[in-house]
């Protein structure tokens, strides 16, 4: 799959860049693909957040089940951004996407 | 905000380096310095609110596995463009030199 892949952006680059650009892009493609596979960080979730946050992504975040009701989500929220609050040193981005997943799964919570 | 985010870092012009590095990490430059609420390209800051939200964020403390993927994530991509921008400048030194 990653050769493949590898391969596509390897032909989409050269036919891009010029011919005396292309070998060190192909190189450095290939190193970084390489680190990016370290079994070390294969754990964690991959890429960045979505581009319109789902409700899977939301309970992922709060770290509840897609299903939960109120009480939960506020419980999990609150816990959340406690851990990731501004002000003690937290990352406002983070922050802005912990309140979107409590609204999200809020909304459409049933009780 | 999000899909605005990424507009705008694929309009802005990239090195083609750092466009592969955000397509192989599937996070964009600015989404990783904006995760890890770094302004700069600067090593030691990187570093430091990388350890602060890893740590924060880890399922031992009640933390979201999740999120704490997204940082380090994030760390990745940055890390990455650090290396990128290291050897153009050391390219640059070598050309300079001829």
């Amino acid at each position: 799959m990653i050769a493949v892949g590898l391969g596509v952006a390897t032909v989409a680059f050269a036919g891009r860049y010029a011919f005396h650009l292309w070998k060190p892009l192909e190189q450095a493609i290939t190193e970084a693909a390489k680190r990016v596979s370290a079994s070390s960080l294969s754990l964690y979730y991959k890429g960045g957040f979505e581009q319109k946050m789902s409700r899977r992504e939301a309970s992922l975040i709060l770290g509840v089940s897609p299903s939960a009701g109120k009480a939960k989500i506020r419980t999990a929220h609150r816990r959340i951004m406690i851990l990731n609050h501004p002000d003690k040193g937290g990352s406002p981005y983070l922050a802005t996407k912990i309140n979107e997943a409590k609204d999200l799964l809020e909304s459409t919570a049933k009780n | 905000a999000a899909s605005r985010a990424a507009a705008d870092a694929r309009g802005r012009s990239e090195r083609p380096q750092s466009a592969a590095a955000s397509r192989i990490i599937g996070i964009s430059l600015q989404e990783a310095q904006q995760i890890l609420n770094v302004s700069n390209l600067n090593a030691e800051e990187i570093q430091k609110n990388y350890d602060h939200l890893f740590k924060v964020n880890d399922k031992s403390v009640g933390g979201s596995f999740y999120l704490q993927s997204k940082v380090v994530r994030a760390k990745e991509r940055l890390d990455e463009e650090l290396r990128i921008q290291a050897k153009d400048e050391k390219e640059k030194g070598w050309k300079a030199e001829t």
